[in-house]
Parts: C-alpha cells; sequence; structure tokens
C-alpha cells in the first residue's frame, strides 16, 4: 500500500517549534479524517478541514496555512483550480501544495504539477505514503 | 430471200457473241459482288443485333448499377469529379445531407458538405492542400482511406461520418475523380465516448470508497495499541486482499479504456527484463504454493534489456504468470524462461545474430494446465472474453488480463503469441524489441 516516496524523511520537528499549520480539503468526510490522522502523525496541526474548494480558498486566504491538502475533484473549485488561485495570489503563493486524486494517469499528474502543485498522491493512498509525503514537503520549508 | 438477210443474221450473233462476251465477266463480277454485298448484309445484321445486345446489356448494366446505389439509403454514395464537383449523389446522401439530387449533382462540391474548421485544422496537420486536397490526400498515397470525417447537413446539423475514400477511373483507366463511401457513425460514437466516461466515472467513484477502506485496514492493521487476535487479524487480511482485488479491478478497467480511447502513455526507460520476471515470479509464488503449481524461472545469465514502461511490463509478466498459475491444476507446472535472440521478419528467432535479423528479448510462460480450445484463440485478447475452459472450471477472473497484456505489448512494437493444447497446457511467448548494449 505503501507508495514506496523515495524522499528522505527528516524526523519529526521538535516539540518546542509550534506545529506546522495543514489545511485539508476533502468533499469525502472519511478521506478528510483520514487525511488529518496523517496531518497529526507527521507532526503538524490541522488548522482547516472543508469540503469543497471555495470554502478552501477562502480559508487559505483568510489564515495561511503552511501546507494545503487539496483533494482534485470537488464541489465549488476543483483542487486544481484552487492551486491555481493559491500561486496566482502573492499572499498565498508560498503555500506548500499536495494533490489527492483518483485519476492515476500521467496525464493527471502533469496536469496537476502543471497548476502549481508540489506534490501529487494517487488515490487509494496508504496512510504511512501520506505520512511520508506531509513530512517531505513540510521539511522543505524555512523554519 | 432469205439470202439477203443472211449478213445481218451472220452479223446479229457476232455482235451478241462480243456483247455476251463483255457481259459474262461483268455477271459473274456482279454475281460475286452480289454475294458480297449479302455477306456484307448479313454481317452488318450480325454487327447490328450484337451491337443492339450490347447496348441493352449496358443498359441493363447501367440500371442495376444505378438500382444497386438507388436502393442504399444507409450509406452516402458521393462520386465527384477529379475538382470534387459532385456527380453521383444517392438516396442514403440525400437522406443523411438533406439535398435532392437535382441540387446537387454538378452545382455543389463535396468539400461544402464538410466541417471546415475540420478541414482546416487537418490541412495545417497533414500538409496536404486546403480544401479536396486534405479529403483525398490518403488515399492518393494509399489507394483507400477510411476515417471519421463531420458532415454537415443542409440543416446544419454536424453528422460523425466514417467514410472510405477512393478514387476512379474512366473507361479508358484514366483518372476521373473520387468516391466518398459514407455511414453515419454519430450515435455509435456518441455511445462509444458514453461507455468511456461511465467506466472513468465507476473507476473514479469506486477508487474513492477504496482510499478510505484500505486506509483505515491499514490502521486497525497496524495500530501499536490493543493487538488484534489472530483471528481478527486473518479477518482483516481477508478484507484487505479482496479490497486489493478490487482496487486492481478498477485499475485495469480504467486503464482498457484508455487504450480504446487511445490515452495510453509510456514511460519508456531501460528495463531489465530479468528483473521484471523475477518480480512477477515473487508476487506469485505464494498463490502457486497454495494452489499446488511448482514455478519454476529460467534466466539467462546477466541481463536482458528492453526499452520500455517497467511498470507497465511489470503488470504484463504479472498477468501472464497469475493466469499460468490460475489455469494449472494442483500437481502442475509454471515455467517462465527468458531469453534474448534475434528474429527474421518472418517472426523466427535464433539465438545467434543473422543478416537482416533485429535483436529481441523472448519472454515464455508456459502451463501444464488446462488449455485454451484451438476455435478459440482468436477472441482471447479481446476485452471480456473468456474460455469455455475457463468458465467450465469456474476460474475467477472477467477477461481483462490478456486484453491489458496484449496492450502493453502492442505498445511496446512487440509481439504476444501463444500455443496451447487443450488438457496439455499453454505457452504465451512475448517478443520485445532489445536494446542491444
Amino acid at each position: 500500500m505503501d507508495e514506496a516516496v523515495s524522499v528522505l524523511v527528516p524526523p519529526v520537528p521538535a516539540p518546542s517549534a509550534p506545529p506546522l499549520r495543514v489545511l485539508v480539503a476533502d468533499d469525502e468526510e472519511d478521506i478528510r479524517a483520514l487525511v488529518g490522522l496523517a496531518v497529526t502523525r507527521a507532526g503538524c496541526a490541522v488548522t482547516g478541514s472543508v469540503a469543497d474548494g471555495n470554502a478552501a480558498l477562502a480559508l487559505a486566504r483568510a489564515d495561511t496555512p503552511d501546507l494545503a491538502v487539496l483533494d482534485v475533484s470537488m464541489p465549488g473549485a476543483t483542487g486544481l483550480e484552487v492551486c491555481e488561485a493559491l500561486r496566482a495570489d502573492p499572499s498565498t503563493a508560498g503555500v506548500r501544495i499536495l494533490l489527492l486524486s483518483a485519476g492515476a494517469s500521467f496525464e493527471d499528474v502533469a496536469r496537476g504539477l502543471a497548476a502549481g502543485a508540489d506534490a501529487y498522491l494517487a488515490k487509494p493512498f496508504g496512510v504511512a505514503g501520506l505520512v511520508h509525503q506531509v513530512r517531505a514537503l513540510t521539511a522543505r520549508l524555512p523554519a | 430471200m432469205t439470202t439477203a438477210r443472211v449478213p445481218a443474221a451472220v452479223r446479229r450473233p457476232r455482235l451478241v457473241h462480243r456483247l455476251l462476251a463483255g457481259v459474262a465477266p461483268r455477271a459473274a463480277e456482279i454475281g460475286r459482288l452480289r454475294q458480297e454485298n449479302a455477306a456484307l448484309l448479313a454481317q452488318v445484321r450480325t454487327r447490328a443485333d450484337e451491337l443492339d445486345l450490347a447496348t441493352r446489356m449496358l443498359a441493363a448494366r447501367a440500371q442495376t448499377m444505378t438500382s444497386v446505389i438507388d436502393a442504399v439509403t444507409e450509406q452516402s454514395i458521393i462520386g465527384t469529379d477529379r475538382d470534387g464537383v459532385i456527380r453521383v449523389w444517392n438516396p442514403g446522401a440525400e437522406r443523411m445531407l438533406g439535398l435532392p439530387r437535382p441540387e446537387v449533382v454538378r452545382k455543389r462540391s463535396i468539400v461544402e458538405f464538410h466541417l471546415a474548421e475540420e478541414l482546416e485544422a487537418e490541412a495545417a496537420a497533414c500538409g496536404a492542400a486546403p480544401g479536396l486536397g486534405v479529403l483525398v490526400h490518403a488515399a492518393q498515397e494509399h489507394g483507400s482511406d477510411v476515417r471519421d470525417w463531420t458532415y454537415v447537413a443542409a440543416d446544419g446539423q454536424e453528422r460523425t461520418v466514417s467514410v472510405a475514400v477512393t478514387p476512379r477511373t474512366d473507361d479508358r483507366g484514366v483518372h476521373a475523380g473520387w468516391n466518398f463511401v459514407g455511414t453515419d457513425m454519430t450515435e455509435v460514437r456518441a455511445t462509444e465516448r458514453m461507455k468511456d466516461q461511465f467506466v472513468s466515472l465507476i473507476s473514479h467513484e469506486l477508487r474513492t470508497p477504496l482510499t478510505s477502506i484500505l486506509g483505515y485496514l491499514e490502521l486497525v492493521l497496524d495500530e501499536d495499541g490493543e493487538p488484534l487476535t489472530d483471528e481478527q487479524r486473518s479477518y482483516l487480511a481477508t478484507v484487505e486482499r479482496n479490497a486489493d482485488r478490487l482496487l486492481r479491478l478498477v485499475g485495469d478497467l480504467l486503464f482498457t479504456a484508455q487504450v480504446d480511447a487511445g490515452r495510453f502513455t509510456l514511460d519508456p526507460r531501460d528495463v531489465d527484463l530479468a528483473d521484471v520476471v523475477r518480480a512477477a515470479e515473487e508476487s506469485a509464488r505464494v498463490t502457486a504454493a497454495g494452489a499446488g503449481v511448482d514455478l519454476v524461472v529460467d534466466l539467462p545469465d546477466g541481463g536482458v534489456v528492453v526499452p520500455g514502461d517497467a511498470v507497465r511490463l511489470g503488470q504484463a509478466c504479472d498477468n501472464l504468470v497469475s493466469n499460468a498459475v490460475k489455469f494449472t491444476p494442483s500437481g502442475g507446472r509454471v515455467t517462465l524462461s527468458l531469453r534474448s535472440g534475434w528474429a527474421t521478419a518472418d517472426g523466427a528467432v535464433s539465438a545467434e545474430p543473422r543478416p537482416g535479423a533485429a535483436p529481441v528479448a523472448q519472454l515464455a510462460v508456459s502451463d501444464t494446465g488446462m488449455g485454451i480450445p484451438t476455435g478459440e484463440q482468436g477472441e482471447l485478447f479481446t476485452r471480456f472474453f473468456r474460455s469455455s475452459t475457463a468458465r467450465r472450471h469456474a476460474v475467477p477472473g472477467v477477461g481483462l488480463g490478456l486484453a491489458i497484456t496484449k496492450a502493453i505489448t502492442t505498445a511496446h512494437g512487440g509481439t504476444l503469441g501463444l500455443t496451447s493444447a487443450e488438457g496439455r497446457g499453454t505457452t504465451f511467448t512475448l517478443t520485445l524489441p532489445r536494446t542491444v548494449a
């Protein structure tokens, strides 16, 4: 099940530092909970959990997270649209973005990365793989 | 008294003689001429009869041709001259494009019934002259051409039509124009699109719940807190195995939809097929042991490197091996043998290089299973096809594996063959172009 992330996984940040802030957006409640769990296991904090693209965008603008985990197919705005909008806005352009999608073809991945995502994970993803991915993405951030 | 007339009487026969002497050959000539005349007349009559017959035959033939063309109402048959001006317009064309023959023949060009944007796009793509040139360039090159075009009917409605284009010659064999025979595929193509969308939608919709099932299972199985009993663990392992199976099915469905839609891409690198075979053997080992099937691997020293997509080649190899295991009864044997060789144009593969032979890699997966009836072997690579032996022995499966394996092989420029004898076993041979170091 592990998505075999070939990125060196750094240690979880020291407890003294405030946890990195993660926004989770997926229209499936079960998946949001699963992603939230992985985010917590990766040593980060879920600061927002929403079910549609527009809400994700509004929340990201009001309270900029360090990382946004976005489902590609969501009502309102799709994950790709949210991704492009975040990149276009200077105040949110630096947010790390992880896209989740049920599409797994090369075209899907290419489209996701072209929209400005930092990483792309195809559903179904393993929890362990997601934890690795979140750690890898947040580790690249300046502390 | 009579003597006085003698001279005259004497003279007369002479004259007659002379005259007769002159007339006789003429008469013969006239006779001959008459005969000749009669012969000629007879000949003319025969020729006239023949001509009449030929004319009637031609008329009948033309009538047959016209009636055949006129009887075709589901296909459009359009004949043009060399410039694309329409000369033949059958009822099928009338129906499809909504214009009667008198309004079209000698008045309109075939180009007027095509979607202009499509012709322009095709002209840009193939470099042919815009207009008629775009429609006929492939037929000009290959003798005929069949493809989908968009016709625009008189009422502006667009139809997707599969059009066969062929050149037409006159009685002296000189190029006279073009034939366009079209079948309306609008509904068929719409159905195909719907089917693809449906498969795609189903696959995506199934993946989301599967993500939850597999994700939460992973959490339960890996939970450090309360340990599970062996029984619970075994139940959950069964759930996980079946969820994985469902996931593979979803992936296969989506993949075949992508192949059908031509949206299937490879990520080619150098791949060592020996690694691929080892991985396939490893993933089939547990199932084979459980089924009492002996799994034998025969690999050459050193690797066999092919240019290809490692993931897709792995999938192809896995399919062949898991099929072989599935179709082999307990006590049987499945052999995976890999070798590099040289293939000639006729497909024969030898171990040593030969002039004109291309380097290939060949993977043979043989089993001692139930075999495939000869009559069914041709259909084996068709999606959702299941052999009678598979159905009779209740071997599980949906009939996607070989279709996928074949598609992957073809995309790699390779071939997939089989030999099989019912009751004795089957060998699938996968041949791929090989990279030579």
